[in-house]
């Protein structure tokens, strides 16, 4: 103890101290700033279509909770089993780990807890019923996402679909080399448990009427996709072996073994192509990819032309058809003519020219046709139809009182992810629909739906981590069956990752923007005024005491607190 | 063991044997070689602690007072512009009377930018509580590095232990490196009287009010006056041991002298060549080397020049508006002399940003006294005026 009342130089400690508390000192009053625990996006979630709230479930992931990071991903999106193995994963072309050993492999993470979650004690808490009913056109990724979320949100949902069963491309279009059909069938029974009513083989125009869907129902979703496809416009195409690639791979996945010709020309250079050569080289038949431009331009995801080149599919590029050369009744050839890259044209992409006299014959016996695919509105009204669209603004909303729309035939996006991401929005709008209010003047993006609160107007690139606390570790390698083994098989090319293959790879994550109570701004904090919470998730920052240094920011690794000014 | 090393392997040599626990330090020429020289010896684990890589030497120092403040014995190295960065906690750290060692390699202070010695990095950090000790060769860097901790922590006051630039740090000797018992026999492990404690938490340097203040700073004087003691003492334990002993100051053929040279650090090596040849042409020349500058030992010095004819003292720094430090503090020590015994005293400033100080300019400044030919109190030696040059400013290199 320190003698307060010393006599003589003897009783003065050598230096001061002082064992009395220094909470009576309220340095807060200082300040003139204040650091917020501010949770932002990852560059990870600011480019994921679908969603998903990946830094927080890998935290989770990470920790061993796999349970809580399953829960957290399917929270709001129906299908991760399935996208974890379909999705482009734009997500790890901005993942901040790219220069520091690797993109997270966030799709493998996907995968994993999709796998992990088929089960209903996975499924969110559906909120009290709210009478209100929905009918959802179309049970493809867009529609199912938004009957999921409608649903959960305590309204009653009917999915009407013209096929036999759910799962729109995800089941027509993507072979089971890439998805397992079981796996598509268990998302799609979670789907249903929680209330949504699928009506398969219902064709809306022809089984049932529009007008007598929105009496019946309080809102409509049309989610109906693209299944028409696009034709060549070249001379012979009316031939019985020239075959809709969208059809023929519906077919083919359905099981059925159709009598093909030994090699067939694919014409197109974007997934279904892809899937359509892929499929066709799996049950006998040789594949010639014809495409009118380059390898860069090429639409198909990159892993999948790799997969499709490394099984042996023959590619013949800046190629595009000229006529179907027919003999005897059955085609022998593709004409085709070579093509050079021109200007940009408004896709962006640089535009095929014909090369004169370049024309040469491809023999085959068949064509496949898989160069973009249109949507069938005919059912729709007028006024909610623009050309081969839906008419849709911003809201996910038409012209017509109560009739949404989102998906590839609402927004043409392409990919199973961004249809789910739409289903996503669109449920939020029509939520607020339902409830009464006033529609936003755009749909919020999906990350407004997350449960945590998060700044979703920041987005956390490389240059906001703190570098002192990140090295590179390297990526793991995503084991495939070998080409020579799949070439033959509809087996899943790829392998999944083991749990504990999964928890390494999600330690990797550096939780971008995230708290993830590292603690490091409470061992940093010069005034002892943060408190980690008992029981509970996070700090509370005393405020009486902290003077607003802005350490803590300074030393969060991940950009999850920010300074704010305190107006006085 | 006899090794031939640098001052600067000297010093690190010096820290093996001390055992710190802490080493927290930044590189900057001319000190790179001794934290070089001792973070090897910790990778290797010749040195049983923590070496703390830090960002500035503020955080070097300040890393050594957390450190030390938790009980642990502690050491960092700096020279010039980072000892200057370091001042702000240089205060703290003799405040809050932790017995630190840092070895400071003089160099001089920026602009015109320089690597080379000169003392006003050290100087400028004298009123701050530490205590200083100037060595002239890597046998006594060795030696003071190793008599500072026991010093230090004998009065609870840090040490900073000074070499010239180049001219020491970075020049080979034959020296003496004592064996680790030999040094663990002479210096005990650290046990401070008042450190952290988790059982009993406590603000350290927490505010004191104005009716306390100065007991504190009385405090740190007294232990300066005791200290000149320990020095002392110590010095003369060392001798005990190695054969080797050491004083506040040294002196050489001072018995009879008249004129004394009065400088301190390499310097006085050459100073000893000078005065050996004058004492052959019958000048009654002697050396006055100083070694321990803070503590002050003005009694003794008063003593040692009292009645002398003539002191000369070489300053390699320069406070500017008055004259060179030595000179100044020199000077207020004579004060107390009766007029009859006061020698008649003349600064000289010399060797700043490095620049040779030669036999001849040595025997220049004492013959130019001796003779009467120097008269005045303070002289830039051997630097460009305006009747030795056109212009009169100092040409640049």
């Amino acid at each position: 103890m320190v003698d307060l009342n010393p006599k003589m130089l003897e009783d003065i400690p050598v230096t001061s101290y002082s064992d009395n508390s220094t909470v009576l000192i309220k340095t807060g009053a200082w300040k003139y700033v204040q650091p917020s625990y501010d949770d932002k996006l990852p560059a990870c979630s600011h480019q994921c279509p679908a969603g998903n709230d990946i830094s927080k479930a890998l935290d989770l992931l990470a920790r061993g909770e796999i349970a809580a990071a399953a829960r957290l991903w399917r929270a709001g999106n129906p299908f991760p089993a399935s996208l974890g193995r379909v999705c482009p994963h734009p997500c790890e072309d901005q993942c901040n780990r790219k220069e520091l050993g690797g993109a997270i492999a966030i799709h493998m993470m996907e995968r994993f807890l999709g796998d992990r979650s088929l089960e209903p004690g996975f499924l969110p808490e559906p909120k009290p019923a709210t009478g209100k009913k929905v009918a959802v056109i179309g049970g493809g990724p867009a529609g199912v996402a938004a009957a999921y979320n409608l649903a959960l949100a305590g309204h009653e949902v009917e999915v009407f679909d013209d096929k036999p069963a759910a799962g729109g491309y995800l089941r027509t279009g993507i072979p089971d080399y890439r998805l397992p059909k079981d796996v598509l069938d268990r998302e799609l029974a979670l789907v249903e448990k929680t209330g949504v009513r699928f009506s398969v083989n219902t064709r809306v125009g022809r089984d049932v009427d529009f007008d007598e869907l929105r009496a019946r129902f309080d809102a409509v979703i049309v989610t109906v996709g693209f299944h028409g496809s696009r034709p060549l416009g070249v001379p012979g195409e009316e031939h019985e072996d020239v075959y809709n690639g969208v059809h023929l791979l519906e077919r083919i996945l359905a099981g059925e073994r159709p009598t093909l010709p030994k090699r067939m020309a694919v014409v197109g250079g974007g997934n279904t192509a892809m899937d359509v050569a892929r499929s066709l080289l799996r049950i006998g038949v040789e594949p010639i990819v014809v495409y009118r431009r380059s390898r860069m331009e090429m639409p198909a995801i990159p892993t999948e032309v790799d997969e499709a080149i490394a099984e042996g599919i023959r590619f013949e590029l800046l190629t595009a058809p000229s006529r179907v050369v027919i003999g005897n009744g059955k085609i022998t050839a593709l004409e085709c003519r070579k093509m050079r890259l021109g200007e940009p044209d408004e896709s962006g992409r640089r535009r095929p020219i014909p090369v004169e006299g370049s024309e040469f014959a491809i023999p085959v016996g068949g064509v496949v046709t898989a160069i973009g695919e249109t949507a069938e509105l005919d059912f729709l009204p007028e006024e909610t139809r623009d050309g081969w669209r839906i008419a849709a603004d911003d809201r996910f909303a038409t012209p017509a009182e109560g009739v949404f729309a989102a998906g590839d035939a609402a927004f043409g996006e392409g990919t199973v992810t961004a249809a789910v991401g739409e289903g996503r929005r669109v449920a939020m709008v029509v939520d607020a629909f339902l409830a009464g209010q006033e529609l936003p003047a755009a749909a919020p993006p999906t990350q407004a739906a997350w449960e945590r609160p998060v700044n979703i107007d920041q987005t956390v690139h490389v240059e906001q981590l703190n570098p002192a606390y990140f090295t590179a570790v390297p990526r793991p390698e995503i084991s495939e069956l070998d080409p020579a083994t799949r070439r033959t098989s509809f087996d899943e090319v790829v392998r999944g990752f083991d749990e504990e293959e999964a928890i390494r790879e999600a330690r990797r994550c550096m939780v971008c923007g995230t708290c993830n109570e590292c603690c490091n701004c409470l061992f940093f904090c010069p005034d002892v005024a943060i408190h980690k919470r008992s029981g509970a998730f996070g700090f509370d920052i005393d405020g009486d005491h902290c003077k607003g240094c802005g350490i803590c920011v300074e030393e969060c690794p991940r950009d999850a607190l920010s300074l704010v000014e305190v107006k006085s | 063991m006899r090794m031939v090393i640098k001052g600067n392997g000297a010093v690190a040599h010096a820290v093996r044997l001390a055992r710190p626990q802490v080493i927290s330090a930044y590189p900057i020429t001319p000190q790179t070689s001794i934290i070089e020289g001792i973070a090897s010896m910790v990778a290797e684990g010749k040195i049983d602690a923590k070496f703390i890589k830090v960002e500035s030497e503020h955080s070097a120092l300040a890393g050594c007072i957390a450190a030390e403040s938790a009980g642990a014995r502690t050491f960092t190295a700096t020279s010039a512009q980072g000892l200057a960065l370091m001042h702000e906690v240089i205060h703290w750290a003799a405040g809050a009377r932790l017995p630190i060692v840092l070895a400071n390699v003089n160099r001089a202070m920026a602009p015109g930018w320089s690597i080379w010695t000169d003392q006003t990095d050290s100087l400028s950090q004298r009123d701050t509580g530490w205590m200083q000790v100037y060595c002239q060769s890597a046998q006594e860097v060795v030696d003071s590095v190793i008599q500072a901790y026991k010093v230090s922590e004998k009065v609870l006051m840090p040490t900073m232990v000074i070499l010239d630039a180049f001219f020491l740090s970075h020049t080979y000797e034959d020296v003496e490196v004592p064996e680790p018992e030999l040094v663990d026999g002479f210096l005990p492990p650290l046990d401070l009287p008042q450190k952290m404690d988790l059982e009993h938490p406590a603000a350290l340097g927490n505010l004191v009010f104005p009716d306390r203040y100065m007991e504190f700073r009385r405090k740190m004087d007294l232990a300066h006056q005791v200290a000149l003691g320990v020095w002392d003492e110590v010095g003369r334990e060392w001798g005990e041991l190695t054969g080797r002993p050491y004083g506040l100051v040294e002196q050489y053929r001072m018995d009879d002298a008249e004129l004394v040279l009065v400088t301190a650090a390499t310097t006085a090596s050459t100073a000893r060549v000078v005065i050996d040849a004058l004492r052959d042409e019958g000048v009654a020349a002697g050396l006055l080397r100083l070694r321990v500058f803070r503590p002050f030992p003005s009694g003794l010095i008063r003593t040692i020049l009292a009645g002398r004819k003539q002191v000369v003292i070489l300053d390699r720094n320069c406070s500017f508006g008055h004259h060179g430090i030595f000179h100044q503090e020199i000077k207020s020590a004579l004060y107390e002399l009766s007029a009859g015994r006061q020698p008649e005293v003349h600064g000289m400033i010399v060797g700043l940003g490095g620049r040779d100080v030669k036999p001849e300019d040595i025997r220049g400044m004492l013959m130019g006294v001796w003779e009467g030919r120097i008269t005045e109190p303070v002289t830039w030696w051997n630097v460009l005026d305006a009747e030795s040059a056109e212009t009169g400013a100092v040409a640049m290199g």
